[in-house]
């Protein structure tokens, strides 16, 4: 009896964790794509509607998906508290604390500091430029990221399952 | 000696240092906090210039400020600015958003919320011709916006005509003299109406180019400009005036600065509209208005029934001149101590 249980409950368990690290390749495609759209609603807001970055970033914040609305935020509420900092400052410390949280690689992490660089610190033209250099830097990121996802979501779903049976098999 | 009215200071020396030490990175925070209240009352302008000292300017001299936030007068002890502080101050008086301020920029200066007003300066961006932008920016002269409600006192019974009519009148002074300060109290009287005289308050329409007179904030004036006031805020001059009179019918109309050829268009417009005028313009006395090409044409025309001269003597506002716009004759000079 308890041995069925504790066979179960490895299966379970590894299975579990291959659904996890599956569903992190899944997440990072739709990060990337909800960041891409972010940003253009960014560009939008200052290239057509002119709008002061801090209250930019909060309309962005507010109508972006909820997995990066954050990073929006935290920028925001950085700029909005008036102690001094600058644009670049405020968006590093909510990448910062937005990064470790969310299943974004190194190369992503790049594009976002690179528009740190030049948030607020150019006319419209150039903020338009380099805006939609960040999209599609994101977009290129994007593709390859689909691209391992679905390679690896279907591998890792059977890889914990199949392991987890391995192990039971194993131990009995 | 004329009545002399109550003046006061809507923003006294403490409230001013904390509204306007935001707009300066922490270093120099630092060593403008450290200014007394009283300081902070008279101070009229914050220079940075890359490598140079802090300057501060008040009416009637200037003073620089040491590492410890000091006034000294020799520069070899005081605080330099460095390119950060600059740089770090343009991202502060603009909100970080250099592009939203573009138009602004071209003019070489930005409005902040409270009014104030923040020349910059660097190098220009020239295509076709004309200034686009400017970069590089080495420049910064913080000018601290003041609202004294009371200055229009002395003058306005010169400047109203009856229960519900005032004349057309120009302000004309030097840079520094008070000449926004005194428009806004007037445009605050005459919309509120003055019972001591016997005036009842007039629709005003107000252009503000410049954001300078009602110093708006998303379009929501900072400043009290009376009950009776439209202001259309960061409107070119002779189209926001024809847009009041189409859409406001205000009964006077109220602007900063007149000097291009389609304003004073624009104003003759106003008047064949019937409404009242009260502008400002960029001169030291009504014979040097005559020699610019295009307000001599206001002169000629004898558009404006009073001008008020204001003169930089012991301070901003300090002598003031009345003259008959006929004749041309000084119907009244008002020295005031401030």
């Amino acid at each position: 009896m308890f041995k069925v249980a504790g066979a179960l409950l490895v299966i379970v368990a590894a299975g579990a964790l291959g659904l996890l690290v599956a569903g992190s390749y899944a997440r990072r495609p739709q990060e990337l794509r909800a960041l891409q759209s972010a940003l253009s609603l960014l560009e939008t807001e200052i290239v057509y509607a002119a709008t002061p970055l801090t209250e930019a970033l909060e309309q962005v914040a507010r109508r972006s998906e909820s997995c990066v609305s954050g990073l929006f935020a935290r920028a925001h509420a950085g700029l909005a508290s008036r102690t001094g900092s600058t644009a670049q400052e405020a968006w590093e410390r909510a990448l910062n604390e937005y990064y470790p949280n969310s299943y974004l690689r190194p190369d992503d992490l790049a594009v976002l500091q690179g528009v740190g660089k030049i948030l607020g610190a150019s006319d419209r033209q150039d903020q338009a430029k380099h805006l939609r250099l960040a999209c599609e830097r994101l977009r290129t990121q994007n593709l390859k990221a689909e691209e391992e996802a679905r390679r690896n979501v279907r591998l890792w779903r059977y890889l914990g399952l199949f392991a987890g049976l391995a192990i039971v098999l194993i131990l009995v | 000696m004329v009545y002399m009215g109550q003046l006061t200071e809507v923003r006294p020396g403490h409230r001013l240092r904390e509204e306007v030490i935001g707009f300066f990175p922490t270093t120099i925070r630092a060593l403008l906090g450290q200014l007394p209240a009283s300081a902070w009352s008279v101070l009229e302008e914050v220079r940075l210039r890359v490598h140079k000292p802090l300057i501060l300017s008040r009416a009637g001299g200037e003073t620089m400020l040491t590492g410890e936030g000091l006034p000294t007068g020799d520069p070899g002890r005081a605080y330099r600015v460095s390119e950060e502080d600059v740089v770090r101050t343009v991202e502060l008086v603009t909100g970080s958003s250099l592009y939203a301020v573009e138009d602004e920029l071209r003019q070489g200066f930005v409005t902040v919320p409270g009014g104030h007003r923040v020349g910059l300066c660097g190098r220009a961006v020239v295509e076709g011709g004309r200034v686009r932008t400017l970069k590089y920016l080495t420049g910064v002269n913080f000018r601290i916006s003041r609202e004294v409600q009371g200055v229009a006192d002395q003058v306005l019974p010169w400047l109203i005509r009856g229960p519900r009519t005032m004349y057309n009148t120009l302000i004309i002074s030097p840079p520094r003299c008070g000449k926004t300060t005194l428009l806004r109290d007037l445009v605050r009287q005459i919309s509120n109406g003055v019972p001591r005289l016997g005036f009842t308050g007039l629709t005003v329409g107000v252009v503000d180019e410049r954001s300078e007179i009602a110093g708006c904030y998303r379009g929501i004036p900072q400043r009290d400009v009376g009950l009776r006031t439209d202001v259309l805020d960061g409107c070119p001059k002779a189209e926001g005036m024809m847009l009041l009179l189409r859409a406001l019918s205000p009964d006077v109309i109220a602007t900063d600065e007149i000097g291009r050829r389609e304003d004073v268009e624009a104003l003759e417009e106003m008047l064949n509209a019937g409404v009242r005028i009260v502008a400002t313009a960029h001169a030291a006395s009504v014979e040097e208005l005559g020699s610019r090409p295009v307000l001599r044409d206001l002169l000629q025309r004898h558009i404006v029934e009073r001008f008020v001269v204001l003169e930089y003597r012991h301070g901003p506002g300090a002598v003031r001149r009345i003259i008959d716009g006929r004749n041309f004759e000084t119907v009244e000079a008002i020295q005031c101590s401030r």
